[in-house]
């Protein structure tokens, strides 16, 4: 029955084929875009959480935040997964070992990179600690390189390089001067947080090879949402901060609201790295610096201040150079 | 009968144990297993497969066109699929 040779079918493949990496592409920049929009609804539901003396500002504000942002956006993928009948899929994926791997990206990606990332900040200073974790896709596009040996073609290393210097250059602070005994401890904990989200795209996207990227964020959520709320909210006074929260209502509707961006834009990161590689998922996932500048901008009637826009014109140049060209994805990669 | 296996992963092991194979052909060998199930659609099933291949664990060599000219992919497994699903395939699964 096979008419292999068929110029016809050959060609509705590849137009097949095609269409799907370019809905990867956009599937990348909607990730971007509603991460941007997740930032600034935590940042609103923040502002609304009453002030705790210094150290929970450092510490357990921004866990306690993580940690509701990961267990409601956990929650809401339930839901979806629950009307689009993938509920058994969880426990299906969980009997497996991809599944398992999923969950160790959880616990690299939640607790250890936004844990690296909180207390780089706070021992290094934002100016050394932001343009570090900033790497992040960097990161990632090399590990996927060494363990998954994807291919990455230099126009995605120069899309992405530009993304991330627009990155930094939006999330600039002016320098501190660096504090001897604690810097160099926060940039440990800074690359930390850089390799974790790295490392978490790459064992999660090997992991979908054979799970569904559906099932997969849901899985990663409930991970890191649990473990943050179980073994490290108690150590750092955080569960005071939840139960706060839980006493507002427009303080919980608003982080269960900034958790539904966070859920579709998960949703969407896991898909688009599945799709068309971790290096061009990532690139256009870190989008979402601009993104969240736009939306500030926009609605927040924040400063629009000329490292703004020079950043974010950088990672829009970036982000068109990954993001083009889709073609080569379909090439099988090389052993490097 | 070993658990039921992530939809995806048991695709894949199904690419495993035929030459080739397409969408509906595989839906149709795996209705007693996921039929009842809500996500048991064409959409779902083609979705994986264009994601296995993009991960490079199955190919996509061989095309057709059915009765009402409608576009037909055959996929198969190839080693890196056969090699992901020796190692982490659950193990009674494998006797099978």
């Amino acid at each position: 029955m096979s008419i292999s040779g068929n110029q016809k079918a050959i060609m509705m493949k590849e137009k097949l084929n095609s269409n799907f990496a370019r809905k990867g592409v956009f599937t990348g920049l909607f990730s971007g875009c509603t991460w941007g929009l997740n930032s600034v609804l935590l940042g609103l539901a923040l502002g609304l959480v009453p002030v705790m003396g210094e150290n929970a500002a450092i510490f357990a504000i921004p866990l306690a935040a993580a940690c509701m942002n990961d267990s409601f956006a956990g929650f809401w993928l339930l839901l979806y997964n629950g009307g689009a009948g993938r509920l058994k899929e969880i426990l299906r994926s969980l009997k497996t070992f991809p599944g398992l791997m999923v969950c160790v990206a959880a616990l690299l990606g939640g607790p250890i990179a936004n844990g690296g990332y909180l207390l780089g900040i706070s021992l290094a200073g934002p100016a050394y600690a932001l343009t570090i974790t900033a790497l992040y896709p960097i990161v990632g596009a090399l590990l996927s390189r060494i363990f998954l040996k994807q291919q990455i073609v230099p126009r995605v290393w120069v899309g992405m390089l530009l993304s991330v210097i627009g990155a930094i250059v939006i999330s600039y602070v002016p320098p501190e001067g660096g504090n001897s005994e604690t810097f160099y401890l926060g940039l440990l904990f800074a690359s930390l947080a850089a390799l974790g989200w790295g490392a978490e795209a790459v064992l999660a996207v090997f992991g979908m090879s054979m799970i569904d990227p559906k099932v997969a964020i849901n899985i990663r959520e409930l991970t890191s949402g649990l473990f943050l709320a179980i073994f490290i909210l108690p150590i750092v006074g955080g569960w005071a901060i939840v139960s706060q929260v839980f006493t507002l209502p427009g303080a919980l509707g608003a982080f269960a609201i900034a958790a539904l961006a966070a859920a579709v834009s998960y949703l969407a990161w896991y898909k688009a790295n599945t799709t068309i590689g971790v290096a061009k998922g990532m690139a256009l996932n870190g989008t979402y610096v601009m993104w969240g500048v736009i939306f500030s901008v926009v609605f927040l009637n924040s400063p629009l201040t000329q490292n703004l826009v020079i950043g974010s014109g950088l990672v829009l140049i970036g982000a068109t150079l990954v993001a083009i060209n889709p073609k080569e994805f379909f090439k099988k990669g090389e052993v490097a | 009968m070993a658990d039921t296996l992530p939809l995806r992963f048991r695709v894949l092991h199904y690419i495993s144990t035929v030459d080739k194979t397409s969408a509906d052909q595989i839906m149709k060998a795996l209705k007693p297993e996921y039929g009842t199930e809500k996500q048991f659609t064409k959409k779902v099933f083609v979705d994986h497969l264009l994601d296995m291949k993009a991960n490079f664990i199955i190919d996509d060599n061989d095309v057709a066109l059915d009765d009402k000219g409608e576009l037909v992919i055959y996929y198969s497994i190839n080693d890196e699929g056969r090699r992901l699903l020796k190692k982490y395939l659950p193990k009674r699964w494998n006797q099978k």
